[in-house]
Formats: structure tokens, C-alpha cells, sequence
């Protein structure tokens, strides 16, 4: 790994120097409600906020829209005329935290392995990411789920240091970016004030629990919880929001629409949430998990235990985003901690095991 | 092609009970996209836009709800002479604020309305239609949204069901990257209320007030829990007391649109 370190002023040219060619996109203060932050388009740097808190739409959406059209249709006597909808420009995206990192990586697993989702897949391709270090809040647990130095699959990470930042060059295409304005090698005052960064911001973290993925997995096996489950049900409305904003969430509903002329019309793909009533619903009328404390105990069991499983890593970074958004209060690091406790404390008393 | 139900050109009509017709405005706003629904359909009989009148009909839009007895006639007979009846709005699909009449007795409500000319009304408690007649597609919101009455025409003259959309609004709210409007310390419908609508008055600045009803298992019991002293709901609890709120406030904020069941314990 290469460290360099950059100027305001340079990182600002940069930027400018990136918007000439390509679009940008990074953190920018809301204007509709100020403190907040969402990834945006940006026409001039100092619209960019590097020193944000979180937003509530994951940088995931980039890669995997909200809601994407994946072709046009139209029918006539000869037959179907499908057209594939995709951009093709590339794009920068700007001002990454670790644990958003952590969970494009996470998604290049799941999505980006054969059989591959190729719009994913695609629309990585297109991208410069460029990470920087961040601030964690009373909801981020990135300490306890092995983000918080997270750096794959950045191209370039920022972390600020006196007089600008400390940029790591991981890979060629950052070092080719970089490469169009000065910067200067890393001293090791540098390093060590990164490091001792670095510290401060793991003290920070208060929301944690000290067990390793493989415990909470071994956990969430074992089974039982009701009363956990049937808790959390009741405060729940399944309104999928914890979904929603999750970085990491995959799942997506596709369905058709036909224009008034009822010969062409698009298939598209929106976000979906297993906390939806029907999301488990199948042809025939059988809801696999019709009751919410199903639904409830999937998301954690889907996060900490089946995908643990199929791709060896935990499918939460521990970005908060879920307990911030959540209406109910329901908060994944109180509830994992809550698991622990129960099956530490009270194993032999639980009932068995669940489905 | 596609027009599969259908034999010829479908007859189409629209009709209005018990409402504001602001449903059929909605559709109105087509504008010349009307043009294009009606190379699809011959539209026979439609009370606010045309004088003629038909008999039988291959499909009727109901607005509107059932609010007196000559109601409940009138609709069964629009039954009888249709092949497809779709029920259009809130009124029509589930009571929508027609139905804050029923809080009271009809004789009460009657006689405080009309005083000494009670006796002209023959007033029943208000159902919508989709209580009265079986319904054969449902398009919800006050006003209906112009997006689903079209995913509904499209669906009508392709032949497929058209099942309402069940997720919350916080769903396309959500996908929208709209502010949260409990992050603005208000109260907000959008985890109980169906989605559809685009979260259009999130959009605006406004909170989701329920028009286009619940959810199907919609977790009401979850919103009286806030009220409870020591509701672990914080962010709908810190609404609930900022605002002073009651239970009554916050049964009458679900009750515009769609009421739901009083809360009862142990439904999860
Ligand atoms: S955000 Fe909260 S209330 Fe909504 S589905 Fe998720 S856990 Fe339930
Ligand atoms: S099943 Fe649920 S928790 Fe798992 S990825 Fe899908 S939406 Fe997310
Ligand atoms: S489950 Fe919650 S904390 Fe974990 S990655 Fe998703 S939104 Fe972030
Ligand atoms: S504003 Fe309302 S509909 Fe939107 S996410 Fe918040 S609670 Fe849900
Ligand atoms: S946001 Fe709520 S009140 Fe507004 S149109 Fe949608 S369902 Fe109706």
C-alpha cells in the first residue's frame, strides 16, 4: 500500500478536474432538511460535505437503484421487441465510510459471483470509489462486525490529517486518478496521526457487542428466542424501512407495466423487505412467514446466520442505518445483545428449537 | 394482442356515489392520455363529463360509498348489468371519511344535519361499495392515485388480476430518500397505511395521513403502545407526548380513512 498525502486545495482540484469528465457523486447537505446528508450529484467541490455523519440511502444505490427499469418492450404481430436498459457513462463515487465499503464488498459476493446479477455487476464497473474515514455515531457498531478499518473495494481512501488528508492507493485506477494532481509522500507523522485517529474513534463506538461472528451465528442457530421474537413483533410494524436503508439487502420485487397504448410498456425491479407481509408469499396462497415475529427473527437469522454461511461473513457492517431509520426503536445491536444474554444466561430454560 | 377478455371494443362507464368526485376529476387529469384510454374502451356513460346513458356495461367505475338505502339498489343493479366492476377510491373501496358519520346513530346524525327535513333522507350506515357488491378490481386513495387507475385499466383490459399493492408507505417514501417526517417530530401514518400513492405527501412536506387505508395485517396495536408510560416506542412515544397526545387523538388520526379494530392485546 502506497500513502500519500494531499492539500484542500489539491483534493478540491480533484474533484474539479473529475467533474469535467465524468459525473460526481458525494455527500451534500440536504436542503430540505439541513443536518442531513444523501450521495448526490455535485457540479462544484465545495458542495461536498467530506465530514458528514451517515445518510439514510446507502451508497449501494448507485450499483442497484431503488427502483430500475431492466428493459422496454413492445409487442406486435411479429412478435416481442425487447431493449435492455443500461447507462453505460462512468462515474466517481465520492466519500465512502469503511462500513459502506464493507458492504459493496459484501454485495460483489453476493451479487457479483455466478451467476452474477450483470446490472450489478455492470454498473460497478463503471465506478471510481473513493472512501474516507468517518465519525461514528451512538448507533454504528462497526467495531463489533470487522469494519471499521474496512477499505475493499475503495480505490482511493481519505483520512484527514493536519493541513488536508492521507490518501491510501489501493488499487491502479486510484493511483491513475491521483496521478492528475500533486500530492506528497506520507511522512510518518502522518501515519501516526491516522493511527491515533483511529483510536479515538473505536473509543467512540458505544453501541458493540464483543462476540465474534462465528458466536453470533452459533447463536442465532441454536434457535428458540420466542419471547425475544414475539417482543419485538409487537412494536414492529413491518413497515421495511430497516431494509430499506440497509447497504447490504439485496432483495427486489420485478414486475410489468403497460403504457395507456397497452403495446409497450418496461419491466422493472424495485428494493424489497422481507418485513413485508407478502414478501414470503407464494403462488397458491402460502405465506412461508405470514406472522411478524417470523419476519422479525428472518432478518436477523438472514444477516448474522445464513448468509454467514453461504459467503463466511456476517451481512452487516454495523452502519446503524436499520435502528436510526426504525420508527419502533427496534435496534440491532441492543437486539443482538439481547440474543447473547439470553442464550448465555437462561440456555437451559429456553424452548426448543425454531424453525 | 393483448386484449384478451374482450370481443369487441369494451363499453365502459363511470358512476358516483356518496363522495366529492374528486376521484373521477383525478382520471379527468389524463388530459390527452384520455385520448389514448379511449382508443381502448367506448365510454358509454360517464354522469360528469357526458349526457348519454347506457344499459349493459363490460366495465363500471364505481366511486363513491353506499350511504341510503336506493344505494345499496342502485349498485346491485350496476352489478347486474356489468361484466367488470372496479371500485374507484378510497370512498368506494374502503369507506374513507364517509364513514366518520357511523361514530354517530343515523337518527342522530340525520336530524343534526337536515333538522325538520330529516324525514327526506333514508340514511343506513355508511359502507363502501366494495361491502355491498363483489368487487372485481380496487384502486384506493383519497383522491385515487392516476398511476394505479391506469396499472388498473391496463390490467382490466389485459385480463390479469390486479392485487393492491400490501407494503407500507414508508416503503416508496423510503426509495425515495424522502426526510423521515418523525426526523421532523411529527406523527406520521406511512408504517400502518397501504403504499402506491409514491408517498406524495411525504413529498410535500406533508406526513402520510392514511388515505389510502391499512395495511393488511397493519400494526395499529403498536401505535397505541407509545401511549403506554413505559413504551419503549421512542421516537412515536417523544411525538406522543411532545404533541399531547390521547388515545383518542391517536384513534381518531387512524380513523379518517380506514378505521381500524380497537387495540387488543396479544395479536401479533
Ligand atoms: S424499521 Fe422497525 S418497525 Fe419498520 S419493519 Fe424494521 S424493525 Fe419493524
Ligand atoms: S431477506 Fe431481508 S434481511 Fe435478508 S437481504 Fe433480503 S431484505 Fe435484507
Ligand atoms: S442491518 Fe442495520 S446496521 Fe447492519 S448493515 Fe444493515 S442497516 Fe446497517
Ligand atoms: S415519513 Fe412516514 S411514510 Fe415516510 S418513512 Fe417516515 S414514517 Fe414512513
Ligand atoms: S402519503 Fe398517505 S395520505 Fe398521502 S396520498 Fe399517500 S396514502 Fe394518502
Amino acid at each position: 500500500m502506497t500513502y500519500r498525502t494531499i492539500s484542500i486545495t489539491n483534493l478540491n482540484r480533484l474533484f474539479e478536474y473529475i467533474i469535467e469528465s465524468k459525473d460526481l457523486f458525494a455527500p451534500k447537505e440536504r436542503e430540505d432538511q439541513p443536518g442531513f446528508y444523501r450521495f448526490d450529484r455535485i457540479l462544484k467541490p465545495d458542495e461536498i460535505t467530506l465530514s458528514y455523519g451517515t445518510t439514510t440511502i446507502p451508497p449501494k444505490a448507485f450499483f442497484f437503484p431503488p427502483e430500475e427499469t431492466l428493459f422496454t418492450f413492445s409487442l406486435s404481430d411479429e412478435g416481442a421487441k425487447l431493449n435492455p436498459e443500461l447507462e453505460e457513462a462512468p462515474f466517481v463515487l465520492a466519500g465512502v465510510h469503511p462500513c459502506d465499503l464493507a458492504a459493496i464488498e459484501a454485495l460483489d459476493l453476493a451479487l457479483g459471483q455466478p451467476p452474477a446479477d450483470h446490472r450489478w455487476l455492470f454498473n460497478r464497473r463503471r465506478a471510481v470509489i473513493i472512501g474516507v474515514d468517518c465519525t461514528p455515531d451512538e448507533y454504528c457498531f462497526c467495531g463489533s462486525v470487522n469494519t471499521l478499518n474496512s477499505r475493499n473495494p475503495a480505490d482511493l481512501f481519505l483520512t484527514p490529517v493536519s493541513g488536508g488528508y492521507l490518501v491510501e492507493i489501493p488499487t491502479a485506477r486510484g493511483l491513475e486518478l491521483l496521478s492528475s494532481v500533486e500530492t506528497f509522500e506520507a511522512g510518518p507523522e502522518h501515519l501516526e496521526e491516522a493511527e491515533t485517529r483511529r483510536k479515538e474513534k473505536t473509543a467512540q463506538l458505544t453501541a458493540a457487542f464483543n462476540r465474534t461472528s462465528a458466536d453470533i451465528a452459533g447463536v442465532l442457530e441454536s434457535g428458540g428466542f420466542g419471547d425475544i421474537w414475539k417482543e419485538l413483533a409487537s412494536r414492529c410494524y413491518s413497515c421495511g424501512s430497516c431494509n430499506l436503508v440497509c447497504p447490504t439487502c439485496f432483495c427486489f420485487h420485478t414486475d410489468d407495466r403497460f403504457e395507456l397504448n397497452l403495446t409497450s410498456g418496461h419491466r422493472f425491479r424495485s428494493w424489497d423487505s422481507c418485513q413485508f407481509l407478502e414478501f414470503a408469499l407464494v403462488t397458491g396462497g402460502h405465506n412461508f412467514r405470514g406472522l411478524r415475529r417470523n419476519r422479525v427473527r428472518h432478518r436477523w437469522r438472514c444477516k448474522f446466520l445464513h448468509l454467514y454461511k453461504e459467503f463466511g461473513r456476517v451481512f452487516c457492517t454495523g452502519c446503524g442505518r436499520c435502528s436510526r431509520a426504525c420508527t419502533a426503536d427496534i435496534n440491532m445491536a441492543d437486539v443482538i445483545n439481547r440474543l447473547v444474554h439470553e442464550s448465555e444466561n437462561h440456555s437451559e430454560t429456553r424452548p426448543g428449537k425454531e424453525g | 394482442m393483448v386484449i384478451k377478455n374482450f370481443s369487441s371494443k369494451p363499453r365502459a362507464a363511470f358512476f358516483d356515489f356518496a363522495c366529492c368526485e374528486g376521484c373521477q376529476l383525478t382520471v379527468l387529469q389524463l388530459d390527452d392520455r384520455l385520448l389514448e384510454l379511449m382508443a381502448h374502451v367506448e365510454i358509454i356513460e360517464w354522469r360528469q363529463v357526458m349526457s348519454g346513458r347506457g344499459d349493459k356495461y363490460d366495465i363500471a367505475f364505481c366511486e363513491g360509498g353506499v350511504v341510503r338505502n336506493e344505494d345499496v339498489d342502485r349498485i346491485r343493479s350496476i352489478r347486474d348489468r356489468t361484466d367488470i366492476l372496479a371500485a374507484l377510491g378510497s370512498c368506494a373501496s374502503i369507506a374513507c371519511h364517509n364513514s366518520l358519520r357511523n361514530e354517530w346513530n343515523v337518527e342522530y346524525a340525520i336530524k343534526h344535519v337536515y333538522g325538520e327535513n330529516a324525514g327526506d333522507f333514508d340514511l343506513i350506515p355508511v359502507r363502501p361499495i366494495s361491502e355491498v357488491v363483489e368487487v372485481d378490481y380496487q384502486a384506493t386513495g383519497c383522491p385515487v392515485s392516476l398511476k394505479e387507475f391506469v396499472t388498473v385499466f391496463e390490467h382490466i383490459l389485459t385480463g390479469k388480476i390486479y392485487r393492491p399493492p400490501n407494503d407500507p408507505v414508508c416503503r416508496e417514501c423510503k426509495q425515495n430518500d424522502y426526510v423521515c417526517v418523525y426526523e421532523k417530530g411529527r406523527i406520521c401514518l406511512g408504517p400502518v397505511t397501504r403504499c402506491g400513492c409514491g408517498a406524495a405527501c411525504v413529498a410535500h412536506g406533508d406526513a402520510c395521513h392514511g388515505c389510502r387505508g391499512l395495511v393488511d395485517d397493519a400494526n395499529t396495536d403498536a401505535v397505541f403502545k407509545a401511549l403506554e408510560p413505559k413504551s419503549r416506542h421512542t421516537i412515536m412515544e417523544q411525538m406522543v407526548r411532545k404533541n399531547r397526545l390521547t388515545e383518542t387523538d391517536l384513534m381518531k388520526k387512524l380513523s379518517i380513512y380506514d378505521p381500524p379494530k380497537k387495540p387488543e392485546n396479544g395479536k401479533e
